[in-house]
């Protein structure tokens, strides 16, 4: 074999990972010397794995008859053989080796002759012991992860319920036993991933008194998780004002807790990891060492949990990253669950509240309706009883009147006016109750309300060949009025107008602000009256014109006073009459007096 | 003594309302509908009518306005069931409004005033 050959052997060798393999192998060269050693060697050592290569092998192993010639035969049986190892400390360590010869190799660097080497593959008898632990906690574990996520499932918990079980759930003992834990989700609307809840001590004395506390509290993880007052343990304050610290915008693709998310990588970082962002976590959390786990979902990215051992500084090993990557995953469905339903929850309250609303209404519009055929009803019959009643009671009056006082009758007559009185006390009261209500006042936008009047009346106008001029200035003022009375008013002051005025004359419509209310004024261009009839315009029956039942202004003279406003009549100067009435703002307080 | 008309549709209510009419010495006439009573009015000249509301054809309102169309010295008392008429515009347009009752004692009054009023506004 030529030393290329040799070179490629061993190069396939270390690219097969021998060098680098945590297990415990060795290759023993025909000279009993360490040809070659795996890392995992030199971890059972106690020494760096090169440091083996070239020591004699008897200084290492024993029993040395192993490398014998014959021994070796006796050896390569396929099975394990008992031997022990010596560690850098000089304890010997009892492990089991199983031999193979291994004759792809020259002697030597120098040589080309293949000779016969032997590969020992050692297997720690403690640490098999020690693996089948690893195995009974992980399947434990295991166990109390799908136990959680059954829980966090199941249990109609609030988003923040969830999440801090979540958090309980990777600190506490039973669960993951990280020292601390923080939960960093998306604000979609920041574009941030933003700290929103941390559970853990703040210092290693507040740590121990924490989880003295929980010792003697509620075992079960469950009932942790649903019972752990937040509130009343401050030993969260010092980390939640850390957790709410922290805020790292999404657009920062480099970021390590971005990128963790995005590519779905739970990773162990320690402070020297030259990645964007991992300086300011670590210093965020005043650790070196922290775990970064991502919460994502078929939907997408939630958020990262992070995790470190600040109090304890104990290492955080591969199996808690593979917990935590694992109990990461779950949580994030739990999550996304737990936000859904409550969505889901609250549409369905809303949908309830909006079903019952227009059940009220329907029930309402309904009773309204069996009341007011009820009304009508009872109207009719107080009516139609009220005639008779007053005819009975008035000659029953008439008799106990007309008879001697002497006369029993008498007392028959009173007593029949008595009960008569009292039948109609009762009508009275049933009509005055179906009585339909007054109309309230409502507040009303005097300029929209006087122009919609106007507009009533424009065809009209138009028609006469008469020309309209507004002036109203009172914008989105408001008063409280009956609209339909003061629509009634203004219409009357249009029509008097009309009627003084021929083609081409003008009537001027405006409204003016003032302090304590509004002034509404109908003018126009017409003759004008006699200065003495400005009052008596106003009392029942006076008319200038042949038709008409002269109460219009009366009418209006009533509305206006019913408001609490003035009416006024007068000339213009400019020629021509003006009839105005102004209206007083509402008092504090009263707004719908009718 | 001054006399008195009673329009009313109720021919009790008409007897009841004279019988009292009377007994307080008044002269008293009575009309069954509006329309007859409009012209007693002007065949009879009463000083007052006692004027009903509601009543079949022709109702109360309508009939005052004809009365004050005509000769506004009528004085005229809305003698109605309904109290609901008071706030109708219309009715302020007469000299009283009596919601009718058995006891007739407050139309007897009401009526004396209305004519001593008319009396010393003459």
């Amino acid at each position: 074999m030529d030393h290329e050959l040799y070179l490629r052997r061993r190069a396939d060798l270390v690219a097969g990972g021998f060098d680098r393999t945590a297990r415990p192998v060795l290759l023993i060269d025909p000279d009993s010397r360490v040809a070659a050693a795996s890392d995992g060697t030199g971890e059972l050592l106690g020494c760096a794995a090169v440091d083996l290569v070239g020591r004699p092998v008897d200084e290492l192993l024993r029993p040395r008859e192993l490398f014998t010639s014959a021994g070796r035969e006796s050896a390569c049986t396929g099975q394990p053989v008992p031997v022990e190892v010596r560690h850098e400390s000089g304890d010997w360590i009892a492990v089991e080796a199983r031999c193979d010869a291994f004759d792809g190799l020259p002697a030597t660097d120098d040589s080309d002759e293949p000779a016969e080497h032997l590969l020992l593959a050692l297997f720690d008898v403690s640490q098999r012991e020690h693996e089948d632990e690893l195995r009974a906690v992980r399947m434990a574990k295991l166990s109390l992860l799908n136990q959680v996520s059954e829980a966090l499932y199941g249990a109609n918990l609030t988003l923040d319920q969830v999440l801090q079980a979540v958090l309980i759930c990777i600190t506490s003992g039973e669960g993951l036993r990280f020292n601390r834990a923080f939960m960093l989700l998306v604000d979609e609307q920041q574009e941030t991933l933003r700290g929103e809840l941390a559970i853990g001590p703040s210092n290693a004395e507040e740590a121990s008194r924490i989880w003295e506390d929980l010792a003697d509290g509620p075992a079960d993880l469950f009932e942790l998780m649903t019972t752990h007052d937040r509130s009343a343990a401050n030993a969260d304050v010092a980390v939640n004002e850390i957790v709410r610290n922290i805020s790292v915008p999404l657009a920062d693709a480099d970021n390590l807790l971005v990128r963790s998310m995005h590519e779905r990588h739970t990773l162990r970082v320690s402070r020297d990891l030259k990645v964007a962002g991992v300086e300011a976590v670590a210093g965020w959390l005043g650790c070196d060492e922290f775990a970064v786990a991502p919460l994502t979902t078929r939907r997408g990215p939630l958020g990262v949990v992070l995790a470190d051992n600040a109090i304890s500084r104990t290492p955080i090993s591969a199996l808690d990253l593979e917990f935590l990557q694992m109990f990461a995953n779950q949580s994030a469905s739990a999550i996304e669950n737990s936000r859904l339903y409550h969505e889901l929850e609250r549409r369905l309250i809303d949908l309830r509240r909006a079903h019952q609303k227009q059940r009220e209404n329907q029930q309402t519009l309904l009773r309204m309706e069996r009341l007011s055929v009820m009304g009508e009803t009872s109207a009719v019959v107080a009516h139609e009883l009220r005639n008779p009643l007053v005819s009975i009671g008035g000659f029953a009056r008439t008799l106990q009147r007309a008879l001697d006082e002497a006369d029993p009758n008498r007392e028959y007559a009173r007593i029949i006016t008595e009960e008569v009185s009292r039948m109609e006390t009762i009508v009275n009261d049933m009509l005055d109750f179906v009585r339909p209500q007054k109309q309230l006042r409502r507040m009303m936008v005097i300029d929209r309300l006087v122009a919609e009047t106007v507009g009533r009346h424009l065809a009209r106008l138009e028609e006469d060949g008469i020309e309209l001029h507004y002036e109203l200035g009172c914008g989105d003022l408001e008063v409280s009025c009956h609209p339909g009375e003061i629509q009634q008013v203004i219409e009357n002051f249009l029509v008097n107008a009309r009627q003084v005025l021929g083609p081409g004359g003008m009537i001027i419509v405006g409204t003016r602000p003032l302090a304590g209310g509004v002034r509404v004024v109908v003018g126009d261009d017409g003759p004008g009256f006699a200065a003495d009839l400005a009052d008596r315009m106003f009392a029942p029956f006076f008319s200038t014109k042949p038709t008409g039942s002269g109460l219009g202004l009366t009418i209006c003279d009533q509305i206006i006073k019913a408001h609490g406003g003035v009416r006024e009549a007068r000339n213009r100067p400019v020629g021509g009459a003006e009839f105005a009435f102004i209206l007083p703002f509402p008092r504090p307080g009263e707004t719908d007096g009718s | 003594m001054s006399k008195i008309l009673i329009v009313d549709d109720e021919p009790h209510l008409r007897l009841l309302y004279e019988t009292e009419f009377r007994r307080a010495g008044y002269e008293t006439m009575s009309a069954g509908s509006a329309a007859q009573g409009l012209e007693i009015i002007q065949s009879m000249k009463p000083a007052l009518v006692v004027l009903d509301i509601r009543m079949a054809g022709m109702d109360g309102i309508e009939a005052l306005q004809h009365i004050l169309d005509r000769d506004s010295s009528v004085a005229v008392v809305l003698n109605t069931a309904y109290s609901s008429y008071k706030d109708n515009y219309m009715t302020w347009a007469a000299d009283a409004y009596v919601t009718k009752s058995s006891d007739v004692t407050e139309l007897l009054d009401t009526v004396r005033e209305v004519l001593e009023k008319r009396l010393a506004a003459k």
